[in-house]
């Protein structure tokens, strides 16, 4: 913790620049996509960098203040990452009428029942062990 | 008079239109929303029904949209790296319910896969649409993954998740106010399984842990899809 020089400097830097960690956050998405395609695994790179820093940071090999700043940040703007998708109705016109209606009442009431079987499980699991597990 | 004379088809304002237009109006979204808020102004549906306007008065096709805008579309990669730093930071309460949320994620899966199933078939959507609404509660890159496997169309599915995303984070909203959850634990599984990374946005709102839950359960679903989607494909081709 107590180094003194470049390395203190370095340390200080990646603490204190969103910028940097901001890159530091792209590398590992940059370096799970390269993964994820080399080793042909069917999961995103997002999620292979994600389980990269997660090790890291559980080991204690890196300092979660050398991305939190720059987490945040990503996190925070994550709407606006969704838009361009949306853009894609440009290219379907098709969905503009009764079909539309169709697809919007099947999204709706399938995200209703989602919601309400995950919340009313975890929920009650949650009870169920708060009362007969003790901590 | 038109924008075409002023040089709008030249490539260097074509790159550079559209990914300004994008973030200014997300810009003047997130004021809008701060201002009021309503789950109908939330930018995620405010800032994409501007530019849709936008793009259909000037006549673009998705293409023209996507050669200047596609990189904002590519910042969702490091956006889920970002997620192990909530995730790192809950990793006492992750560990203490792991089981009790991947009991959520499993149930939430399944009855995301049926009632799209189900739904479709009352009304009578054709097979591709179905197929391609199944994967819809994952978030984006998951799903498309899982539709291609299950012989959907990705970019259809695409589409239908941002639309779950968009009014999944105001209907989350609804139903945490009408179902009796007691705990951050249910808010946050609530959110990030019905809505994706809308949802995880919506559940920061909320409350830091129900963010981090959120966050963690829309990796958690989005995996487990994937790992089950060469099963789901064979189901579905009628080997059962």
């Amino acid at each position: 913790m107590h180094t003194r020089g470049p390395l203190l400097r370095i340390r200080y830097a990646f603490h204190h620049s969103r910028l940097l960690q901001l890159g530091v956050l792209t590398g590992f998405w940059f370096l799970g996509q390269a993964a994820a395609e080399a080793l042909r695994l069917p999961v995103p790179g997002g999620v292979v960098g994600m389980a990269a820093v997660l090790a890291l940071l559980l080991s204690g090999r890196m300092s979660v203040f050398s991305v939190r700043r720059g987490a945040q940040t990503l996190l925070a703007e994550m709407l606006l990452f969704f838009v361009p998708a949306v853009m894609a109705l440009l290219d379907h016109s098709e969905f503009i009428g009764v079909l539309g209606l169709k697809l919007l009442v099947v999204i709706l009431t399938g995200t209703l029942c989602v919601m309400a079987s995950t919340a009313l499980t975890v929920d009650l699991c949650a009870r169920w062990t708060s009362r007969h597990v003790a901590r | 008079m038109s924008l075409v004379n002023l040089g709008f088809d030249s490539p260097i304002v074509l790159a550079l239109f559209w990914p300004a237009a994008t973030i200014g109006f997300y810009l003047c979204a997130r004021k809008i929303y701060a201002r009021w808020r309503r789950w109908y102004l939330s930018p995620l549906a405010v800032t994409p029904a501007l530019l849709l306007a936008l793009a259909i008065l000037l006549g673009a096709r998705y293409v023209d949209y996507m050669r200047g805008a596609h990189w904002i579309m590519l910042a969702l990669g490091p956006a889920t790296v970002a997620f192990a730093i909530p995730i790192y930071e809950k990793r006492e309460t992750i560990r203490r319910n792991w089981r009790v949320l991947l009991l959520g994620v499993l149930i939430g899966s399944s009855t995301a896969m049926v009632s799209a199933w189900a739904m479709a078939s009352v009304l009578g959507l054709s097979g591709d649409l179905r197929l391609s609404l199944l994967p819809r509660s994952m978030s984006t890159p998951f799903a498309m993954e899982v539709s291609g496997d299950i012989g959907g169309a990705p970019d259809l599915t695409a589409i239908f998740v941002m639309v779950t995303g968009i009014f999944g984070a105001a209907l989350g909203e609804l139903m945490l106010t009408l179902l009796p959850l007691r705990s951050s634990l249910a808010r946050g599984a609530l959110l990030g399984m019905g809505a994706h990374g809308a949802g995880a946005a919506k559940a920061r709102e909320i409350g830091q842990e129900e963010g981090s839950i959120a966050g963690l359960v829309m990796v958690l679903a989005g995996l487990l899809n994937v790992l089950a989607a060469p099963i789901l494909a064979y189901g579905l081709k009628g080997g059962f």
